[in-house]
Protein backbone atom coordinates (compact mmCIF):
# COMPACT_ATOMS: atom_id res chain seq x y z
CA UNK A 1 0.00 0.00 0.00
CA UNK A 2 1.22 3.49 -0.87
CA UNK A 3 2.28 5.48 2.25
CA UNK A 4 -0.29 8.20 1.56
CA UNK A 5 -3.04 5.57 1.33
CA UNK A 6 -1.76 4.02 4.56
CA UNK A 7 -1.91 7.35 6.37
CA UNK A 8 -5.42 8.01 5.02
CA UNK A 9 -6.57 4.55 6.09
CA UNK A 10 -5.04 4.98 9.54
CA UNK A 11 -6.67 8.41 9.95
CA UNK A 12 -10.00 7.05 8.76
CA UNK A 13 -9.87 4.14 11.21
CA UNK A 14 -8.85 6.49 14.02
CA UNK A 15 -11.77 8.80 13.21
CA UNK A 16 -14.17 5.82 13.16
CA UNK A 17 -12.87 4.61 16.51
CA UNK A 18 -13.22 8.04 18.12
CA UNK A 19 -16.73 8.45 16.69
CA UNK A 20 -17.88 4.97 17.75
CA UNK A 21 -16.39 5.35 21.22
CA UNK A 22 -18.22 8.60 21.89
CA UNK A 23 -21.33 7.18 20.27
CA UNK A 24 -21.13 4.18 22.63
CA UNK A 25 -20.62 6.40 25.64
CA UNK A 26 -23.79 8.31 24.70
CA UNK A 27 -26.06 5.46 23.58
CA UNK A 28 -24.50 2.34 25.15
CA UNK A 29 -24.97 0.40 21.90
CA UNK A 30 -22.91 -1.81 19.63
CA UNK A 31 -20.69 -3.43 22.26
CA UNK A 32 -21.38 -6.77 23.95
CA UNK A 33 -22.25 -6.70 27.60
CA UNK A 34 -19.27 -7.77 29.72
CA UNK A 35 -16.77 -7.28 26.91
CA UNK A 36 -15.24 -4.13 28.44
CA UNK A 37 -14.63 -5.97 31.74
CA UNK A 38 -13.20 -8.93 29.83
CA UNK A 39 -10.76 -6.59 28.06
CA UNK A 40 -10.02 -4.69 31.26
CA UNK A 41 -9.06 -7.96 32.93
CA UNK A 42 -6.74 -8.84 30.03
CA UNK A 43 -5.20 -5.39 29.70
CA UNK A 44 -5.04 -4.34 33.33
CA UNK A 45 -4.87 -7.31 35.65
CA UNK A 46 -2.86 -9.57 33.35
CA UNK A 47 -0.43 -6.82 32.27
CA UNK A 48 0.22 -5.50 35.75
CA UNK A 49 2.82 -8.10 36.84
CA UNK A 50 5.10 -7.64 33.81
CA UNK A 51 4.78 -3.84 33.85
CA UNK A 52 5.62 -3.80 37.57
CA UNK A 53 8.56 -6.18 37.17
CA UNK A 54 10.09 -4.13 34.35
CA UNK A 55 9.66 -0.78 36.11
CA UNK A 56 11.02 -2.25 39.37
CA UNK A 57 14.15 -3.48 37.56
CA UNK A 58 14.52 -0.15 35.79
CA UNK A 59 14.20 1.65 39.11
CA UNK A 60 17.03 -0.48 40.51
CA UNK A 61 19.22 -0.10 37.41
CA UNK A 62 18.86 3.68 37.16
CA UNK A 63 19.51 4.03 40.91
CA UNK A 64 22.64 1.88 40.80
CA UNK A 65 24.14 3.74 37.84
CA UNK A 66 23.29 7.16 39.29
CA UNK A 67 24.19 6.44 42.92
CA UNK A 68 27.90 6.07 42.17
CA UNK A 69 28.03 9.42 40.37
CA UNK A 70 25.99 11.29 42.98
CA UNK A 71 28.09 9.86 45.81
CA UNK A 72 31.25 11.35 44.26
CA UNK A 73 29.70 14.83 44.62
CA UNK A 74 28.16 14.13 48.03
CA UNK A 75 24.73 14.54 46.54
CA UNK A 76 23.40 11.15 47.63
CA UNK A 77 20.00 12.42 48.70
CA UNK A 78 19.30 13.78 45.23
CA UNK A 79 18.99 10.18 44.03
CA UNK A 80 15.42 10.38 45.31
CA UNK A 81 14.72 13.48 43.20
CA UNK A 82 16.26 11.84 40.14
CA UNK A 83 14.35 8.59 40.53
CA UNK A 84 11.05 10.28 41.33
CA UNK A 85 11.15 12.69 38.43
CA UNK A 86 12.61 10.20 35.92
CA UNK A 87 10.21 7.40 36.79
CA UNK A 88 7.03 9.44 36.98
CA UNK A 89 7.64 11.75 34.03
CA UNK A 90 9.48 9.57 31.60
CA UNK A 91 10.42 5.98 32.38
CA UNK A 92 7.08 4.63 33.57
CA UNK A 93 5.11 6.10 30.63
CA UNK A 94 7.72 4.98 28.09
CA UNK A 95 8.28 1.49 29.48
CA UNK A 96 4.58 0.91 30.16
CA UNK A 97 3.84 1.96 26.59
CA UNK A 98 6.44 -0.41 25.19
CA UNK A 99 5.21 -3.26 27.40
CA UNK A 100 1.64 -2.59 26.30
CA UNK A 101 2.78 -2.66 22.66
CA UNK A 102 4.42 -6.05 23.14
CA UNK A 103 1.65 -7.59 25.21
CA UNK A 104 -1.65 -5.89 24.40
CA UNK A 105 -0.93 -4.62 20.89
CA UNK A 106 0.39 -7.96 19.66
CA UNK A 107 -2.54 -9.79 21.23
CA UNK A 108 -5.14 -7.46 19.68
CA UNK A 109 -3.61 -7.75 16.21
CA UNK A 110 -3.24 -11.53 16.43
CA UNK A 111 -6.82 -11.96 17.63
CA UNK A 112 -8.50 -9.65 15.12
CA UNK A 113 -6.39 -10.75 12.15
CA UNK A 114 -7.15 -14.39 12.94
CA UNK A 115 -10.83 -13.45 13.04
CA UNK A 116 -10.36 -11.90 9.62
CA UNK A 117 -8.74 -15.04 8.22
CA UNK A 118 -11.56 -17.17 9.70
CA UNK A 119 -14.25 -14.94 8.08
CA UNK A 120 -15.43 -13.78 11.52
CA UNK A 121 -15.14 -10.12 10.53
CA UNK A 122 -17.27 -10.72 7.43
CA UNK A 123 -19.71 -12.67 9.60
CA UNK A 124 -20.03 -9.71 11.98
CA UNK A 125 -20.74 -7.44 9.02
CA UNK A 126 -23.42 -9.75 7.60
CA UNK A 127 -25.04 -9.90 11.03
CA UNK A 128 -25.39 -6.12 10.84
CA UNK A 129 -22.63 -5.40 13.34
CA UNK A 130 -19.87 -2.86 12.68
CA UNK A 131 -16.61 -4.74 13.30
CA UNK A 132 -14.61 -1.61 14.21
CA UNK A 133 -17.22 -0.61 16.77
CA UNK A 134 -17.81 -4.13 18.07
CA UNK A 135 -14.12 -4.99 18.49
CA UNK A 136 -12.27 -1.72 19.04
CA UNK A 137 -14.54 0.28 21.32
CA UNK A 138 -14.31 -2.17 24.27
CA UNK A 139 -10.53 -2.26 23.88
CA UNK A 140 -10.21 1.53 23.77
CA UNK A 141 -12.40 1.95 26.83
CA UNK A 142 -10.58 -0.85 28.65
CA UNK A 143 -7.14 0.64 27.98
CA UNK A 144 -8.42 4.02 29.20
CA UNK A 145 -9.52 2.43 32.48
CA UNK A 146 -6.49 0.15 32.83
CA UNK A 147 -3.75 2.75 32.28
CA UNK A 148 -4.29 4.86 35.45
CA UNK A 149 -4.14 1.71 37.55
CA UNK A 150 -1.01 0.49 35.77
CA UNK A 151 0.69 3.89 36.01
CA UNK A 152 0.02 4.23 39.74
CA UNK A 153 1.34 0.72 40.36
CA UNK A 154 4.36 1.16 38.12
CA UNK A 155 5.25 4.55 39.65
CA UNK A 156 5.14 3.04 43.11
CA UNK A 157 7.10 -0.09 42.22
CA UNK A 158 9.73 1.79 40.17
CA UNK A 159 10.37 4.26 42.99
CA UNK A 160 10.44 1.35 45.44
CA UNK A 161 13.26 -0.18 43.35
CA UNK A 162 15.17 3.08 43.69
CA UNK A 163 14.47 3.25 47.42
CA UNK A 164 15.90 -0.24 47.97
CA UNK A 165 19.13 0.76 46.20
CA UNK A 166 19.29 4.03 48.13
CA UNK A 167 18.93 2.11 51.38
CA UNK A 168 21.43 -0.65 50.59
CA UNK A 169 24.07 1.25 48.61
CA UNK A 170 23.86 4.80 49.99
CA UNK A 171 22.37 4.02 53.40
CA UNK A 172 19.48 6.47 52.94
CA UNK A 173 16.55 5.41 55.15
CA UNK A 174 13.41 4.62 53.18
CA UNK A 175 11.22 7.28 54.98
CA UNK A 176 13.83 9.94 54.14
CA UNK A 177 13.97 8.77 50.51
CA UNK A 178 10.17 8.81 50.32
CA UNK A 179 9.99 12.30 51.83
CA UNK A 180 12.56 13.58 49.33
CA UNK A 181 10.63 12.04 46.40
CA UNK A 182 7.41 13.68 47.59
CA UNK A 183 9.14 17.05 47.84
CA UNK A 184 10.60 16.68 44.31
CA UNK A 185 7.44 15.68 42.48
CA UNK A 186 3.88 16.91 42.67
CA UNK A 187 0.46 15.97 41.32
CA UNK A 188 1.13 17.66 37.99
CA UNK A 189 4.10 15.31 37.42
CA UNK A 190 1.88 12.30 38.10
CA UNK A 191 -0.84 13.64 35.81
CA UNK A 192 1.71 14.35 33.07
CA UNK A 193 2.98 10.78 33.25
CA UNK A 194 -0.55 9.45 33.36
CA UNK A 195 -1.58 11.54 30.35
CA UNK A 196 1.44 10.40 28.35
CA UNK A 197 0.80 6.74 29.17
CA UNK A 198 -2.86 7.09 28.20
CA UNK A 199 -1.89 8.51 24.83
CA UNK A 200 0.68 5.71 24.36
CA UNK A 201 -1.97 3.13 25.30
CA UNK A 202 -4.45 4.55 22.78
CA UNK A 203 -1.68 4.59 20.15
CA UNK A 204 -0.98 0.91 20.83
CA UNK A 205 -4.65 -0.10 20.52
CA UNK A 206 -5.26 1.99 17.40
CA UNK A 207 -2.06 0.76 15.71
CA UNK A 208 -2.94 -2.85 16.57
CA UNK A 209 -6.43 -2.44 15.12
CA UNK A 210 -5.07 -0.73 12.02
CA UNK A 211 -2.62 -3.55 11.30
CA UNK A 212 -5.30 -6.20 11.93
CA UNK A 213 -8.05 -4.64 9.82
CA UNK A 214 -5.76 -3.82 6.89
CA UNK A 215 -3.85 -7.12 6.74
CA UNK A 216 -4.04 -9.27 3.64
CA UNK A 217 -5.79 -12.60 4.03
CA UNK A 218 -3.72 -15.68 4.70
CA UNK A 219 -2.43 -17.49 7.75
CA UNK A 220 1.12 -16.19 7.29
CA UNK A 221 -0.22 -12.63 7.27
CA UNK A 222 -1.30 -12.96 10.91
CA UNK A 223 2.32 -13.25 12.10
CA UNK A 224 3.43 -10.47 9.80
CA UNK A 225 0.63 -8.15 10.91
CA UNK A 226 1.37 -8.88 14.58
CA UNK A 227 5.07 -8.07 14.20
CA UNK A 228 4.29 -4.92 12.24
CA UNK A 229 1.78 -3.88 14.86
CA UNK A 230 4.41 -4.02 17.62
CA UNK A 231 6.95 -2.12 15.49
CA UNK A 232 4.38 0.53 14.55
CA UNK A 233 3.24 0.89 18.16
CA UNK A 234 6.79 1.37 19.46
CA UNK A 235 7.58 3.84 16.67
CA UNK A 236 4.42 5.79 17.51
CA UNK A 237 5.26 5.76 21.23
CA UNK A 238 8.79 7.07 20.66
CA UNK A 239 7.54 9.68 18.19
CA UNK A 240 4.79 10.85 20.54
CA UNK A 241 7.21 10.91 23.47
CA UNK A 242 9.52 13.13 21.49
CA UNK A 243 6.58 15.39 20.69
CA UNK A 244 5.64 15.52 24.39
CA UNK A 245 9.23 16.46 25.26
CA UNK A 246 9.04 19.42 22.87
CA UNK A 247 5.69 20.54 24.20
CA UNK A 248 6.25 19.98 27.93
CA UNK A 249 9.86 20.94 28.48
CA UNK B 1 -41.59 -16.34 -7.32
CA UNK B 2 -37.99 -15.14 -7.41
CA UNK B 3 -36.41 -13.87 -4.22
CA UNK B 4 -33.28 -12.55 -5.98
CA UNK B 5 -32.99 -11.21 -9.50
CA UNK B 6 -29.64 -10.24 -10.95
CA UNK B 7 -29.25 -8.21 -14.13
CA UNK B 8 -26.13 -7.47 -16.18
CA UNK B 9 -23.95 -7.91 -13.13
CA UNK B 10 -20.17 -7.46 -13.25
CA UNK B 11 -18.29 -8.38 -10.08
CA UNK B 12 -14.58 -8.18 -9.32
CA UNK B 13 -11.85 -6.42 -7.42
CA UNK B 14 -10.16 -3.05 -7.98
CA UNK B 15 -12.29 -2.29 -11.04
CA UNK B 16 -11.23 -5.52 -12.78
CA UNK B 17 -14.18 -7.86 -13.37
CA UNK B 18 -13.91 -11.51 -12.38
CA UNK B 19 -17.42 -12.22 -13.69
CA UNK B 20 -19.26 -10.19 -16.32
CA UNK B 21 -22.77 -9.86 -17.67
CA UNK B 22 -24.46 -12.16 -15.16
CA UNK B 23 -28.26 -12.29 -15.28
CA UNK B 24 -30.15 -14.87 -13.31
CA UNK B 25 -32.86 -15.36 -10.73
CA UNK B 26 -33.02 -17.30 -7.48
CA UNK B 27 -36.45 -18.86 -6.92
CA UNK B 28 -37.99 -18.70 -3.47
CA UNK B 29 -38.19 -21.82 -1.32
CA UNK B 30 -35.63 -23.77 -3.34
CA UNK B 31 -31.93 -24.55 -3.18
CA UNK B 32 -29.85 -22.88 -5.87
CA UNK B 33 -26.30 -24.15 -6.12
CA UNK B 34 -23.52 -22.09 -7.66
CA UNK B 35 -20.79 -24.28 -9.09
CA UNK B 36 -17.63 -23.80 -11.09
CA UNK B 37 -13.96 -24.63 -11.15
CA UNK B 38 -11.60 -23.17 -8.57
CA UNK B 39 -11.03 -19.50 -9.40
CA UNK B 40 -14.21 -19.26 -11.46
CA UNK B 41 -15.53 -16.49 -9.20
CA UNK B 42 -18.08 -18.39 -7.09
CA UNK B 43 -16.95 -16.82 -3.83
CA UNK B 44 -16.62 -13.38 -5.43
CA UNK B 45 -20.22 -13.62 -6.63
CA UNK B 46 -21.33 -14.77 -3.19
CA UNK B 47 -19.53 -11.84 -1.56
CA UNK B 48 -21.46 -9.47 -3.80
CA UNK B 49 -24.78 -11.20 -3.17
CA UNK B 50 -24.30 -10.89 0.60
CA UNK B 51 -23.36 -7.22 0.38
CA UNK B 52 -19.65 -7.45 1.20
CA UNK B 53 -18.37 -6.52 -2.27
CA UNK B 54 -20.14 -3.81 -4.29
CA UNK B 55 -20.79 -4.81 -7.90
CA UNK B 56 -18.83 -3.09 -10.65
CA UNK B 57 -21.95 -2.84 -12.80
CA UNK B 58 -25.51 -4.09 -12.94
CA UNK B 59 -28.14 -4.57 -10.27
CA UNK B 60 -29.30 -7.04 -7.66
CA UNK B 61 -32.91 -7.06 -6.50
CA UNK B 62 -34.04 -8.73 -3.31
CA UNK B 63 -37.81 -9.34 -3.23
CA UNK B 64 -38.09 -6.87 -6.09
CA UNK B 65 -36.24 -4.03 -4.31
CA UNK B 66 -32.94 -2.87 -5.77
CA UNK B 67 -30.01 -3.12 -3.31
CA UNK B 68 -28.10 0.15 -3.08
CA UNK B 69 -24.57 -0.82 -2.04
CA UNK B 70 -23.70 2.82 -1.24
CA UNK B 71 -26.37 3.08 1.41
CA UNK B 72 -25.46 1.77 4.88
CA UNK B 73 -29.13 1.75 5.80
CA UNK B 74 -30.01 -0.45 2.82
CA UNK B 75 -27.18 -2.82 3.56
CA UNK B 76 -28.35 -3.02 7.17
CA UNK B 77 -31.79 -3.89 5.80
CA UNK B 78 -30.24 -6.57 3.61
CA UNK B 79 -28.40 -8.08 6.59
CA UNK B 80 -31.67 -8.29 8.52
CA UNK B 81 -33.19 -10.36 5.73
CA UNK B 82 -30.40 -12.82 4.99
CA UNK B 83 -28.31 -15.35 6.85
CA UNK B 84 -24.81 -16.43 5.88
CA UNK B 85 -22.99 -19.66 6.62
CA UNK B 86 -19.29 -19.08 5.96
CA UNK B 87 -16.85 -21.73 4.81
CA UNK B 88 -14.85 -21.39 8.04
CA UNK B 89 -18.04 -21.30 10.14
CA UNK B 90 -16.95 -17.89 11.46
CA UNK B 91 -18.21 -18.64 14.95
CA UNK B 92 -16.70 -16.24 17.48
CA UNK B 93 -14.31 -18.40 19.48
CA UNK B 94 -14.63 -16.32 22.63
CA UNK B 95 -18.40 -16.85 22.84
CA UNK B 96 -20.44 -19.93 23.71
CA UNK B 97 -22.79 -21.41 21.10
CA UNK B 98 -25.77 -19.79 22.84
CA UNK B 99 -24.04 -16.40 22.68
CA UNK B 100 -22.92 -16.92 19.08
CA UNK B 101 -26.42 -17.84 17.94
CA UNK B 102 -28.00 -14.99 19.90
CA UNK B 103 -25.61 -12.40 18.44
CA UNK B 104 -27.85 -11.39 15.48
CA UNK B 105 -30.83 -11.11 17.87
CA UNK B 106 -28.78 -8.91 20.17
CA UNK B 107 -27.99 -6.69 17.17
CA UNK B 108 -31.43 -6.52 15.55
CA UNK B 109 -33.83 -6.93 18.47
CA UNK B 110 -32.33 -4.89 21.30
CA UNK B 111 -35.71 -4.63 22.96
CA UNK B 112 -35.97 -8.40 23.45
CA UNK B 113 -35.48 -9.60 27.01
CA UNK B 114 -32.37 -11.75 27.45
CA UNK B 115 -34.51 -14.82 28.25
CA UNK B 116 -36.43 -14.49 24.99
CA UNK B 117 -33.20 -14.22 22.97
CA UNK B 118 -31.70 -17.18 24.81
CA UNK B 119 -34.86 -19.22 24.21
CA UNK B 120 -34.75 -18.44 20.47
CA UNK B 121 -31.08 -19.42 20.36
CA UNK B 122 -31.91 -22.71 22.09
CA UNK B 123 -34.73 -23.39 19.63
CA UNK B 124 -32.42 -22.80 16.68
CA UNK B 125 -29.71 -25.00 18.13
CA UNK B 126 -32.34 -27.70 18.63
CA UNK B 127 -33.48 -27.31 15.03
CA UNK B 128 -29.97 -28.09 13.76
CA UNK B 129 -29.53 -31.00 16.17
CA UNK B 130 -27.42 -29.23 18.79
CA UNK B 131 -29.88 -29.12 21.68
CA UNK B 132 -28.00 -29.18 24.97
CA UNK B 133 -24.72 -27.93 23.49
CA UNK B 134 -25.39 -24.21 23.96
CA UNK B 135 -22.95 -23.77 26.83
CA UNK B 136 -20.05 -25.14 24.83
CA UNK B 137 -17.43 -23.05 23.06
CA UNK B 138 -16.78 -23.57 19.33
CA UNK B 139 -13.37 -25.15 20.00
CA UNK B 140 -15.11 -27.92 21.95
CA UNK B 141 -17.09 -29.04 18.88
CA UNK B 142 -16.41 -31.24 15.87
CA UNK B 143 -16.31 -29.78 12.35
CA UNK B 144 -19.85 -30.92 11.58
CA UNK B 145 -21.22 -29.51 14.83
CA UNK B 146 -19.53 -26.19 14.17
CA UNK B 147 -21.17 -26.03 10.74
CA UNK B 148 -24.55 -26.77 12.30
CA UNK B 149 -24.03 -24.11 14.95
CA UNK B 150 -23.05 -21.59 12.27
CA UNK B 151 -26.20 -22.55 10.36
CA UNK B 152 -28.28 -22.00 13.50
CA UNK B 153 -26.77 -18.53 13.84
CA UNK B 154 -27.42 -17.80 10.15
CA UNK B 155 -31.08 -18.76 10.62
CA UNK B 156 -31.79 -17.35 14.05
CA UNK B 157 -33.61 -14.29 12.66
CA UNK B 158 -35.59 -16.65 10.39
CA UNK B 159 -34.34 -14.77 7.36
CA UNK B 160 -35.99 -16.80 4.60
CA UNK B 161 -32.83 -16.57 2.49
CA UNK B 162 -29.59 -18.21 3.59
CA UNK B 163 -26.28 -18.19 1.73
CA UNK B 164 -23.86 -21.04 2.32
CA UNK B 165 -20.23 -20.99 1.23
CA UNK B 166 -18.89 -24.54 0.84
CA UNK B 167 -21.01 -25.91 3.69
CA UNK B 168 -19.65 -29.45 3.46
CA UNK B 169 -16.00 -28.60 2.76
CA UNK B 170 -13.66 -30.48 5.05
CA UNK B 171 -16.37 -32.76 6.45
CA UNK B 172 -16.35 -36.55 6.26
CA UNK B 173 -18.95 -38.06 3.86
CA UNK B 174 -21.38 -39.09 6.60
CA UNK B 175 -21.33 -35.70 8.35
CA UNK B 176 -21.58 -33.96 4.95
CA UNK B 177 -24.63 -36.06 4.05
CA UNK B 178 -26.20 -35.17 7.40
CA UNK B 179 -25.69 -31.48 6.77
CA UNK B 180 -27.14 -31.78 3.25
CA UNK B 181 -30.14 -33.54 4.73
CA UNK B 182 -30.56 -30.70 7.19
CA UNK B 183 -30.51 -28.09 4.40
CA UNK B 184 -33.15 -29.96 2.38
CA UNK B 185 -35.26 -30.40 5.52
CA UNK B 186 -35.06 -26.70 6.34
CA UNK B 187 -36.08 -25.92 2.77
CA UNK B 188 -38.98 -28.37 2.76
CA UNK B 189 -40.30 -27.91 6.30
CA UNK B 190 -39.55 -24.24 6.91
CA UNK B 191 -39.54 -22.95 3.32
CA UNK B 192 -36.04 -21.47 3.58
CA UNK B 193 -34.39 -20.44 0.32
CA UNK B 194 -30.73 -21.45 0.09
CA UNK B 195 -27.99 -20.23 -2.22
CA UNK B 196 -25.11 -22.65 -1.86
CA UNK B 197 -21.62 -22.34 -3.28
CA UNK B 198 -19.96 -25.72 -3.54
CA UNK B 199 -18.08 -28.05 -5.81
CA UNK B 200 -18.83 -31.23 -3.89
CA UNK B 201 -20.61 -33.31 -6.53
CA UNK B 202 -22.32 -35.61 -4.05
CA UNK B 203 -23.67 -32.62 -2.17
CA UNK B 204 -24.86 -31.00 -5.37
CA UNK B 205 -26.74 -34.19 -6.32
CA UNK B 206 -28.37 -34.32 -2.88
CA UNK B 207 -29.46 -30.71 -2.43
CA UNK B 208 -29.59 -28.83 -5.74
CA UNK B 209 -32.91 -27.76 -7.20
CA UNK B 210 -31.37 -25.23 -9.52
CA UNK B 211 -27.83 -24.87 -10.78
CA UNK B 212 -25.73 -21.89 -11.84
CA UNK B 213 -22.47 -22.90 -13.50
CA UNK B 214 -19.73 -20.28 -13.79
CA UNK B 215 -16.97 -20.62 -16.35
CA UNK B 216 -14.50 -18.24 -17.94
CA UNK B 217 -15.97 -15.19 -16.22
CA UNK B 218 -19.50 -15.88 -17.52
CA UNK B 219 -22.59 -17.79 -16.51
CA UNK B 220 -22.37 -20.96 -18.58
CA UNK B 221 -25.53 -22.68 -17.34
CA UNK B 222 -28.64 -21.52 -15.49
CA UNK B 223 -31.39 -24.07 -15.03
CA UNK B 224 -32.75 -27.04 -13.15
CA UNK B 225 -30.25 -29.47 -11.70
CA UNK B 226 -31.89 -32.43 -13.44
CA UNK B 227 -31.55 -30.59 -16.73
CA UNK B 228 -27.85 -29.96 -16.08
CA UNK B 229 -27.16 -33.53 -15.04
CA UNK B 230 -28.78 -34.85 -18.21
CA UNK B 231 -27.26 -32.22 -20.49
CA UNK B 232 -25.31 -33.22 -23.57
CA UNK B 233 -23.08 -30.16 -23.16
CA UNK B 234 -19.49 -31.55 -23.13
CA UNK B 235 -18.37 -29.21 -20.34
CA UNK B 236 -21.34 -30.05 -18.12
CA UNK B 237 -20.76 -33.75 -18.75
CA UNK B 238 -17.08 -33.35 -17.93
CA UNK B 239 -17.98 -31.45 -14.77
CA UNK B 240 -20.40 -34.04 -13.48
CA UNK B 241 -18.25 -37.00 -14.54
CA UNK B 242 -15.19 -35.33 -12.93
CA UNK B 243 -13.18 -35.38 -16.13
CA UNK B 244 -10.68 -32.75 -17.16
CA UNK B 245 -12.48 -30.31 -19.45
CA UNK B 246 -11.06 -29.72 -22.91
Amino acid sequence: MHPVVQIKTFASLLADEIYYTFSFLRHRRGVMRGEIFHQLYAMGYRSAPIVCLITFLIGITISLTSAAQLKMFGADIYLADLIGIAMINELVPLMSGIMLAGKIGASITAEISTMKVMDEIDALTTMGLTPVRFLMVPRLIAITLAVPMLVALADFVGIAGGAIVARTVLGIPIPVFAGQVLSAVDLSDFLTGLGKTLVFGWAVVVAAGYKAFTMERGAESVGKATTESVVLSIALIIGLDCLFAFVLY
Amino acid sequence: MDIITVRDLDVGYGGRPVLSGLSFAVPSGRITVIVGESGSGKSTLLKTLIGLLPPLRGEIRLDGGRIDFDSERELAGLYRRIGVLFQNNALLESLTLDQNVALPIWMHHRDWPAEKAAERARIMLGRVGLAGHGAKYPFELSGGMRKRAALARAMVLEPGLVFCDEPTAGLDPITAAGLDELLTELRTVHGVTFVVVTHELRSIARIADRLLLLRGGRLQFDGEYTEAAASADPYLQAFFLRKAAS
